[in-house]
């Protein structure tokens, strides 16, 4: 007889049917009735009224039927608490049944149902089975501990349960050793308390459990192990001892937990010797992971990336094993691909360009763009390689494939870059393949290589004008390069043909366009070219810094911090744990509580959700730049904010934000003068003139009330840019932001989060109030911010701020600000002169920094109207008569989350000598880069 | 630890649900379904693990059903991935296949199993052995479609046999002891276009599936030449010369054993003893990356035709290189072309020996000429002739795109590392006992691959 029937599509009085059965006398019946109950709840029907005919079933002597009613239980106790109760007595005279197996079952179901008024009943029967002479019913209360932690955490630390889950580390039987520890750390996680710290007595149990456990509990123990800091290097070495021949397990996650004890414990070990061994005994069994499933071998890949970072010459010559298969699923191919580059060295970089070729030539364009990359790649990091990989290239771009011309083009780019001067002779080639770029990445690099080459390539001014017919309708990188080619070839050849050239695209860029970032750049060429033609030359064609291959590694404390997660999941993402981890447990208890609206929108997440998951599919160059970012903006669709202010009124399409209610007119008008006195020409950003390929700096707008700043560019944004400054508007402080929609649709439902920032900065509610933004139209709002102190970036003090924001239409859009310090300055920074005095005095001199900035100083009314605009306030002036220098004191109380802090503030500087000289003392000296940040706006 | 464990059929139904801490946002397996199914855009493998909204996927697939599970945590994905293919092989020892027929038809024993392997998320049992004596529920066997019947099919192990392992259990003198051993190497070899090997691998095991009442010891003895660990270290891999050892050596790079093997006489004597415990695991674990004699070689020969530019001839040789008394199964050999062959028509080169039936396609919106021979007998030499027409006029560029060949196939009783189990003992102190033994050997292409 099959169970499939149950599965038989319903029919009318399904539910009437069920009950009729289940009251029946017929004990198969009954039975059979159950499972249809079980078959109708596992595929989604809500089969919940039928709670108390089947806990009337409960009682039995049918394990089988038991089993079946457990089940049930569980799933909709929850609903159904009073009735639940019902089963409490079954439950407790099960716990003391003769037959083991059923006081196991009862203990467990007992645990898996979440209310309050069973869990009561819980605990006598707990105590009980822990204590039990039946392993298996040991090893089942075990984990029932960590269950009720989970629901009543007081109730498991009064009862003493944790001091007996601890006794338990020393059971006989490996299964309760296993549970115990997996328990233990399962409490010690949820808690974030030090119920499971291994001393040297537990780790000797723990290593002497090892051996005898089941696999599942060595992956346990080995988890916990890696989280022990060993003595000394014989501590280290004789744990590494006791955990190798782990090493040779068939299961693949007591290996890789294997392999993670003995690299931590690695950095202990002295004995060079034994280091070389023992890196060696890991690369067999890692390499044998790949022997597995394409989805072993992916996690294993994402963790052999991490391990050669850190320590390339364990698989040095295991390249090999590396070579992607014809049908290894895509995933896996590239990250191999990526290991691969990693592994290559001058020694097997031969054979590795032979593989590249070879992938090169495959049917799927996503890899094969990736594998041209990497040949690119090996070139810029392998300087002796360069060469036969630029052969290489050349052989690819004679397949005339349009993609793998165009990609090599980008990479050859790059190349030209890091080698200057050595394989120009092959532009010619490349200048036969202009016809077949239609990518704007392989443009642009075609272009930037014809502008940087103009005096080598004779008609460097026919091949520009073919791009320039298309100018206006380029994308803003292939735009910027045309600028910046256009005036390079003006210079290098300063003939009749660039000269009306450059009239053309400078005139196009400045008048035509509404890119900010592409009107700028040109404004600042044509002032340097028609001011100063020397000047001119030299900041454009300055010499550029050499680059590197950098494009996926790590970060070295994120790489350490990743090793230590070794074959977890954050080894996998590449990114902290904090990062996609809510530690919600507790929290959240409910799976109905949970946002179902993310879920309803899921195909608009969707592109949200590649992002979230770097893998194989995004680029791994987004992961490096913001790690922490995607998990705390995983935050954003919870239910529970944290505690702030009301949220400021909705701000519908208004183009500048008014100050809220009591909002403080003095400081929006300080702002605005800032932005009336400086339109002399900017000082020319020299980063973004001799680096085309660098981020342009970003550019002011004129928005309204507020200075803002372009933060998000409309062709990152998918069409949306986002301009906007953090603010201090009435003693609070304000992101006031100004979204532009440039898509076809409005879009509604913005969301904002932060990073972890130096002053623990965040927006008081996540959802920003604004009406939706209609399409080619803009929309303001200002979020009110709060400081949180769980926000706190616990990193060096950085004035960057990271900023996410997602709405129901794009996705998630992730941009960088800066945090000015006006916007976190209290009102009542002023103190008295004498205790500015006596604080200067008081604070070391370690804790003095300074500074010399090209600051021209405005005249001292306007600029202490500014500083005061800004809550700093000037104690004293005075005149150095020797050296004709001028000194101004001035203080400021930042709102520091602890306590705040007084900056102390020593301004020097002289008539006729161009810059000042800044001087600050306070308690927090990582916070005078901000300082040094803020005082151009505010003193010239 | 696990949130939740589903299995979805093929069609993204969830047949079997546990739900463990009730964190996981309802429709989770809806997300699932519908990342896998259309991971970017669609065409591409999702992998196995990913994120979506706080919540962490890891899914295998296995029998035409997901096994699949979530959590929210920062959990060991080796743990998860291993636990849900450890359940798939478990419905197989206790349903005798996993299919979604199997899971719906048994779903009340699939959840007496899981009510046991997994408790709270934590993975307790996972052996099928000591399973069984906490499971009560009869399982329904269910018979494999037609059409995959054959014994040997795909996969990794001995799949030949639809038993379940409460079989032993029975008293009705249906029962029938017996214990199968198989030797299944998957091999991996690229070739460049001159015919050398250019990277191999076997990634071997010995898979055991035991239905010995009363679960006796058994004796596995290996080959005396057995040597183990990679030659070279640190100085020059070179992978074309040997280490110096003797010819008939079989050499592996790496192996690893299941915890119920006993390794005491493996050093001296190669030799492994175990209590096999019921159901299907691998006794052992091997790679090798020495060399071994590729079972098969082929060669692309493309020439002009003299009579027309728009034309070409390719010519595909292929020679089957073991014993005569082998035969390989489900051969199929595809061939990549460039762009510009537009249709072509195909000959078989006359038999040096007649064996099974063959065919061929084109198929013309893949670029991609398979051959298919059903049956290849050790020693025999086979050719396929492809009239090609192009778009184009001939051209080098033609004659390098051709290529490369990729080939599949299953060769029964051949063994590519020549690893051999000496002698299969059961050690019972009954001289009447004498189950059935099987030893068998299969040799599979993981990747096979001739560049051009």
């Amino acid at each position: 007889m099959s169970d499939s029937k149950y599965f038989a599509t319903t029919k009318k009085g399904e539910i009437h049917e069920f009950k009729e059965d289940l009251r029946s006398l017929d004990r198969s019946k009954k039975k059979e009735a159950v499972k249809k109950v079980i078959a109708a709840m596992t595929v989604g029907k809500d089969v919940s009224m039928l709670f108390p005919d089947v806990v009337n079933c409960m009682q039995t002597d049918d394990l089988e039927l038991k089993k079946l009613v457990y089940l049930y239980l569980i799933n909709y106790a929850k609903t159904q608490p009073d009735l639940a109760i019902m089963g409490v007595n079954t439950f407790v005279k099960d716990s003391q049944d003769p037959n083991p197996l059923i006081r196991a079952l009862a203990v467990r179901t007992m645990g898996c149902i979440r209310v309050d008024k069973i869990t009561e009943y819980l605990c006598d029967p707990l105590q009980r089975c822990l204590k039990d002479d039946d392993p298996y019913v040991r090893k089942t209360a075990a984990v029932c501990v960590a269950k009720l932690y989970d629901i009543n955490s007081e109730l498991v630390e009064d009862r003493g349960f944790l001091d007996i889950l601890k006794d338990l580390l020393a059971d006989s039987n490996p299964m309760v050793v296993a549970n115990a520890v997996a328990a233990l750390s399962e409490i010690h996680e949820v808690s974030g308390k030090d119920v499971f710290q291994i001393t040297s007595n537990s780790l000797f149990k723990l290593l002497r459990a090892l051996n005898e456990c089941t696999e599942w509990g060595q992956v346990f123990i080995l988890d916990s192990l890696a989280a022990y800091q060993a003595k000394d290097s014989k501590d280290a070495e004789s744990i590494v001892e006791r955990v190798s021949p782990r090493l040779q397990h068939a299961n693949c996650a007591v290996v890789l937990s294997a392999v993670k004890v003995i690299m931590k414990q690695l950095d202990l070990i002295q004995d060079d010797a034994l280091v070389k061994q023992l890196q060696k005994k890991m690369a067999p069994p890692l390499v044998t992971l790949l022997s597995a499933e394409p989805e072993i071998q992916f996690v294993a890949l994402r963790n052999i990336n991490l391990i050669v970072q850190k320590a390339p010459q364990i698989l040095s010559h295991e390249v090999k094993v590396f070579f992607c298969k014809y049908n290894d699923p895509i995933y896996v191919k590239m990250e191999k691909l990526e290991i691969m580059i990693r592994l290559a060295s001058d020694k097997n970089i031969d054979q590795v360009l032979l593989e590249f070729k070879e992938y090169a030539t495959e049917v799927d364009v996503d890899f094969v763009r990736r594998a041209v990359r990497a040949i690119g790649r090996c070139a810029v990091s392998i300087e002796k390689a360069a060469e036969r990989c630029i052969n290489v290239l050349l052989e690819l771009i004679q397949t005339k494939v349009n993609y793998v011309v165009q990609e090599a083009i980008i990479v050859i780019k790059d190349i030209f870059r890091r080698y200057p001067n050595r394989y120009e002779s092959i532009i010619a080639t490349l200048c036969e393949n202009l016809d077949t770029l239609d990518e704007p990445e392989a443009k642009a690099s075609m272009i930037w290589i014809i502008g940087e080459y103009a005096e080598r390539i004779d008609n460097a001014d026919e091949l520009l004008e073919q791009f320039l017919e298309t100018f206006p309708e380029e994308t803003a990188l292939v735009q910027l390069q045309l600028v910046t080619a256009a005036v390079k070839l003006f210079l290098k050849k300063p003939t009749e043909k660039p000269q009306q050239m450059i009239q053309l695209v400078l005139t196009y860029a400045t008048q035509e366009t509404d890119n900010p970032d592409l009107r700028d750049r040109a404004y600042i060429y044509w002032r340097l070219l028609s001011t100063d033609p020397d000047a001119a030359k030299e900041v454009v064609l300055a010499e550029k810094p050499v680059i590197m291959d950098n494009t996926t590694s790590l970060e070295p404390s994120l790489l350490t911090l990743l090793l230590g997660q070794l074959g977890n999941l954050a080894s996998v993402y590449h990114k902290p744990p904090e990062a996609f981890v809510t530690r919600s447990r507790l929290a959240v208890q409910r799976a109905e509580d949970l946002a179902p609206a993310s879920f309803e929108e899921d195909s608009a997440a969707g592109a949200g959700a590649s992002e979230a998951m770097p893998g194989p599919v995004a680029g791994p160059e987004v992961q490096s730049h913001q790690p922490d970012l995607l998990g705390d903006l995983l935050d954003v669709g919870e239910p529970t904010p944290p505690p702030a202010p009301a949220p400021s009124p909705p701000q519908p399409t208004a183009r500048a934000p008014p100050p809220s209610s009591n909002g403080n007119l003095q400081e929006l008008l300080g702002g605005l003068d800032i932005n009336q006195s400086a339109p002399a020409p900017a000082p020319i950003p020299q980063q973004a003139a001799s680096d085309p390929f660098g981020a342009p700096a970003p550019r002011q707008e004129q928005a309204g009330g507020a200075s803002m700043r372009q933060l998000l560019a409309a062709d990152r944004g998918k069409g949306l840019s986002i301009y906007g400054a953090v603010a201090r508007v009435g003693g609070q402080p304000v992101y006031q932001l100004r979204f532009q929609n440039d898509t076809a649709q409005p879009l509604d439902g913005f969301m904002i989060q932060f990073n972890k920032n130096t002053f623990g900065l965040a927006p008081a509610n996540q959802s920003v109030s604004m009406s939706p933004v209609a399409p080619r139209s803009s929309g303001a709002a200002s979020v009110p911010l709060v400081q949180n102190p769980a926000m706190v970036s616990p990193a060096q003090a950085s004035p960057s701020l990271q900023v996410a924001i997602r709405n129901n239409q794009l996705g998630v859009a992730y941009f960088n600000d800066t945090l000015p310090l006006p916007a976190v300055l209290l009102e009542d920074g002023k103190i008295e002169g004498s205790v500015f005095v006596g604080s200067w005095k008081s604070i070391p001199e370690a804790n003095e920094v300074t500074q010399q900035l090209p600051i021209n100083m405005g005249n001292l009314e306007g600029v202490k109207a500014k500083l005061a605009a800004a809550n700093m306030f000037v104690m004293a002036y005075k005149q150095v008569a020797q050296t004709n220098e001028e000194v101004l004191y001035v203080t400021g109380k930042a709102a520091t989350l602890d306590s705040p802090t007084q900056l102390l503030l020593e301004v020097r500087f002289a008539k006729g000598v161009p810059g000042i000289k800044a001087f600050t003392k306070s308690t927090r000296p990582d916070l005078a880069p901000f300082l040094f940040e803020a005082l151009p706006a505010l003193l010239s | 630890m696990l949130s939740q464990f589903f299995i979805l059929s093929p069609r993204g139904d969830t047949i079997i649900l546990r739900d463990y801490l009730g964190n996981v946002p309802k429709g989770s397996s809806e997300v699932l379904f519908r990342k896998v199914k259309f991971w970017d855009g669609g065409g591409q493998d999702a992998p196995p693990v990913f994120h979506v909204d706080g919540v962490n996927y890891l899914y295998v697939k296995d029998g035409g059903v997901l096994l699949c599970a979530t959590t929210r945590e920062n959990v060991s994905p080796f743990v998860v991935l291993e636990l849900l293919r450890r359940i798939g092989g478990i419905i197989k020892d206790y349903c005798g296949l996993l299919s979604e027929d199997a899971v719906r038809k048994n779903f009340v024993l699939v959840y007496e199993l899981l009510d046991e392997v997994i408790d709270y998320g934590y993975p307790q049992n996972s052996s099928s052995e000591a399973l069984k004596e906490l499971v009560h529920n009869e399982p329904t066997i269910v018979k494999p479609p037609k059409h995959k019947a054959s014994v040997f099919s795909v996969g990794k192990g001995p799949t030949g046999v639809i038993k379940s392992v409460l079989d032993t259990a029975r008293t009705d003198g249906g029962r029938r002891d017996e214990i199968f051993v198989d030797i299944v190497e998957r091999i991996s070899c690229t070739f460049n276009s001159a015919g050398y090997i250019h990277a191999s691998q076997i990634d071997g095991a010995i898979q055991v599936k035991s239905y010995l009442a009363g679960n006796p010891a058994i004796c596995l003895a290996l080959n005396d030449t057995l040597a183990i660990g990679r030659r070279g270290g640190a100085h020059g891999h070179d992978y074309s010369h040997g280490g110096g050892t003797s010819q008939d050596a079989v050499m592996l790079d790496d192996c690893n054993f299941h915890e119920s093997v006993s390794l005491d006489r493996f050093d001296t004597e190669r030799t492994l003893e175990l209590v096999p415990p019921d159901g299907e695991f691998a006794v052992m674990n091997y790679r090798s990356t020495y060399d071994f004699k590729p079972p098969f070689r082929v060669n692309v020969v493309v020439e002009p035709d003299r009579n027309s530019s728009l034309k070409a001839l390719v010519t595909i040789r292929l020679k089957a290189d073991f014993l005569a008394e082998k035969a390989a199964s489900g051969l199929e050999l595809s061939i990549a072309f460039p762009k510009e062959a537009a249709r072509m028509t195909c000959e078989y080169e006359r038999e040096t020996k007649p064996s099974g039936s063959q065919s061929w396609d084109w198929q013309e919106r893949l670029h991609r000429l398979t051959w298919k021979l059903k049956r290849v007998q050790g020693g025999s030499d086979h050719a396929l002739k492809a009239r090609v027409t192009l778009d184009e006029e001939y051209s080098a560029n033609f004659r390098r795109g051709v290529g490369p060949v990729n080939c599949t196939f299953a060769i029964p009783m051949y063994c590519a590392s020549r690893l051999q189990v000496r002698y299969l003992q059961i050690l019972k102190n009954d001289k009447n006992y004498s189950p059935y033994r099987w030893v068998r050997y299969v040799t599979m292409s993981s990747s096979y691959t001739f560049r051009t």
